[in-house]
């Protein structure tokens, strides 16, 4: 089991230098008659869509043909996001002018939902609209895998986290609610998911036959969701993850990711219950998963955590004789 | 009666008649010019430190299948973009380096109607329209007879002294039928002549041995302060026109500590150089007075040095440069040039120096540019090269 694991960490985590010559990747692409679309979801979104929409537009659609579509999914923004992206070229949409018979619910999952239908993409690739130091590394990083590798069909993006360590050996994992919340819950009920680096990084893409086929949380628990959803379905070989290096986003309170963790437990509890684990638990995993990385390579550290219990002291037959009372 | 039109006159009538098209389909195509600018931008350039910029600069002409994409050892990037005839060479430069060091967020902010973010107009957007110039040519159907041979200087501002841009202009062997400077600001700038000018940055420090009881004893801003005041009774000519700027003093670390030591960054600038060598020796002879007078150690670095040049106003060059600018409803702000420019008529070359759009806060992390007015300062700059390239603008 253990060896099977490593050897997709091995198989199935790349990093973006390795598509770095995307002539080729266009070509690959085109041979293989693949259509790629790209999502930004919005919501007042005004300081960054623009250079995101700029820098994505240019590079991967004016310069190199990897990208086919590129549309903005808005919530309904109140600031001038919408006219912004415009001005530079992206098809921008309001969610709730998309499939209206369905209603409006809003939160970032409903237009990744609505992308489904909006775009025409055979791949979908969807990226956040907070990224101070957009790349086109951000798209052409993820669809790239799905490009070569046919067994693929979900891609999800890790990064280097900003913080500085004396020595090169460094811990590498996702940010606060993806340590003390996911990776705790998939160590006890779905090991082999703690393979996934990042597994809440709001950057990814898909085959649209996946994407149709998986329901779609509206908040913030669509990334747990798909995670095990297309698990469930067809297996950790279905996912691939790419190193997109270093993310600049804003910064979240402690509060609002207490909300977000309530939302994923939300999502990860009807999870457990739709895959028939919550009736039916099994004997729990000790064993916790972690990463650390050393230059390029990503090892998985694992640590026996079992936490033991004593029994109620009024249970002690020497606690009784010592209170000289009885149970 | 109408004068007849001389064959050159004529052929300046035609490009100048195609300028508002070409703005037009400038800002049709502005995309790569823009994101090339933003990408250049977040890439911190200070001067000396421009490596990665020019690895990106680089990167970009081997895209672009420009030829002969070279880094010299002095670090600047050049490339060829070939002529249908090739019988002369036209040289297009910016400077690749900024003022910002490596621990300012560079991030660029992009609005509808203008990019803000530190280095942005100087000179970013400037080198950015040399990337991109290939593309926006091919754009508007120009093919170019001379050979365009396109430029990131590195090491230029500053301590930087022009050392790219005269590296690159002592060692290459073409000879250059002109220059053009590209920077992003300001739209209107024209400059044909370059300004002789001296850097200098005095450092000052006291002593260990520093006697605090005696009459005028001070730290060192105090001492700053007055050698700033008798620099500022050297008596400063009105013509040839000359002027002394401070343009730096560190000193001091809190509220209640004496500093020790700081300095002063000044630059003299005058149309003759005799005056500015006068100048020299007088603060040099300061620097060696003070310290006598007050117990303190001065030392005096001079660390960039430039001569006056220049090429005639009624140049060929810069006579159609203004009619360029007329053309697109530009006003000429004639400006002498401490930069590159200086470098290129050193080296016996004809040169200006054109500025592309509107800045505002320049040399602030909040340095913006105007995105409208850009594409104006595009067309001015394709206008220029054609009319160089159509001989136009041979004396």
């Amino acid at each position: 089991m253990k060896t099977e694991t490593k050897s997709w960490l091995e198989r199935n985590t790349f990093h973006h230098n390795d598509f770095w010559d995307l002539r080729k990747l266009v070509e690959e692409k085109e041979s293989k008659g693949l259509t790629i679309s790209l999502c930004i979801p919005t919501l007042n979104e005004e300081k960054t869509i623009g250079k995101e929409v700029l820098i994505l537009r240019s590079e991967l659609m004016e310069r190199y043909g990897l990208v086919d579509e590129f549309a903005v999914i808005d919530s309904g923004s109140n600031d001038r996001t919408r006219e912004v992206a415009a001005a530079y070229g992206a098809d921008v949409y309001l969610a709730a002018d998309i499939l209206p018979e369905m209603g409006n619910k809003r939160g970032k999952g409903e237009n990744l939902w609505k992308a489904i239908y909006q775009l025409k993409g055979d791949v979908i690739c969807y990226v956040d609209a907070d990224i101070s130091n957009i790349h086109p590394r951000f798209v052409y990083g993820l669809v790239a895998p799905l490009i070569g590798c046919d067994d693929v069909k979900y891609v999800k993006a890790f990064y280097d986290r900003p913080l500085n360590y004396s020595s090169g050996l460094r811990p590498s994992g996702g940010g606060r609610v993806t340590e003390i919340l996911i990776r705790p819950l998939f160590s006890l009920f779905y090991p082999e998911l703690t393979n996934v680096i990042q597994p809440l990084s709001g950057e990814y893409a898909a085959r649209r036959e996946v994407l149709e086929r998986i329901p779609f949380p509206i908040g913030y628990g669509v990334e747990t969701a798909h995670l095990l959803d297309l698990y469930q379905e067809y297996g950790i070989e279905a996912f691939a993850q790419t190193d997109l290096d270093r993310r600049v986003h804003r910064n979240q309170t402690t509060n609002a990711l207490g909300k977000m963790s309530f939302g994923i437990l939300q999502t990860f509890l009807n999870r457990l219950k739709s895959h028939g684990r919550i009736d039916q638990l099994p004997d729990m995993d000790t064993i916790y998963r972690q990463f650390e990385v050393e230059g390029s390579n990503y090892r998985q550290l694992t640590h026996q955590v079992v936490e033991e219990e004593r029994p109620p002291m009024i249970e002690v037959e020497a606690y009784l004789a010592r209170r000289k009372v009885s149970k | 009666m109408k004068s007849k039109l001389t064959n050159g006159e004529e052929t300046l009538a035609t490009l100048l008649a195609e300028i508002p098209r070409q703005v037009e389909r400038l800002s049709e195509v502005r995309e790569e010019l823009l994101a090339n600018a933003v990408l250049l931008g977040e890439i911190p350039s200070p001067t000396f430190g421009e490596e990665n910029r020019i690895r990106f600069v680089i990167d970009r002409f081997r895209e672009n299948e420009l030829v002969d994409p070279t880094i010299d050892d002095c670090g600047n990037a050049s490339a060829l973009l070939p002529g249908t005839e090739g019988e002369n060479t036209i040289l297009l430069m910016a400077h690749a380096d900024n003022v910002f060091d490596h621990e300012t967020n560079h991030a660029m902010c992009v609005g509808s109607d203008r990019i803000t973010g530190p280095g942005i107009a100087d000179n970013a957007i400037g080198l950015s329209s040399i990337l991109t110039l290939p593309t926006l040519l091919d754009s508007l159907g120009i093919k170019l007879k001379d050979d365009l041979l396109l430029l990131a200087n590195v090491k230029s501002l500053g301590r930087g002294n022009l050392q790219g841009a005269h590296h690159f202009l002592e060692t290459t062997q073409r000879p250059f039928r002109a220059g053009i400077c590209v920077e992003g600001a300001t739209q209107g700038r024209l400059s044909y002549s370059g300004l002789g000018a001296l850097r200098g940055e005095i450092s000052l420090r006291i002593p260990g041995d520093y006697d605090w009881n005696r009459f005028g004893a001070s730290g060192a801003i105090a001492h700053l302060s007055r050698l700033v005041g008798r620099i500022m009774e050297i008596p400063i000519p009105r013509e040839p026109k000359t002027s002394v700027v401070f343009g730096g003093l560190r000193c001091g670390s809190t509220y209640n500590t004496v500093p020790k030591r700081g300095s002063l960054r000044f630059e003299i600038t005058s149309e003759a150089d005799t005056v500015v060598t006068d100048l020299e020796n007088q603060v040099r002879d300061l620097s060696e007075e003070f310290p006598l007078e007050s117990g303190t150690e001065v030392k005096l670095e001079i660390v960039a040095r430039r001569p006056n040049c220049s090429i005639p106003f009624g140049h060929p060059l810069v006579k159609t440069t203004r009619a360029i600018m007329d053309s697109l409803d530009i006003t000429p702000k004639v400006d002498p040039s401490t930069g590159d420019l200086n470098a290129i008529i050193q080296a016996g070359h004809p040169g200006v120096t054109l500025g592309l759009t509107t800045a505002e806060n320049l040399r602030d992390e909040n340095e913006s540019i105007l995105l409208d007015p850009l594409f104006k300062g595009l067309a001015q700059l394709i206008s220029l090269l054609r009319s160089i390239d159509e001989g136009l603008c041979d004396a």
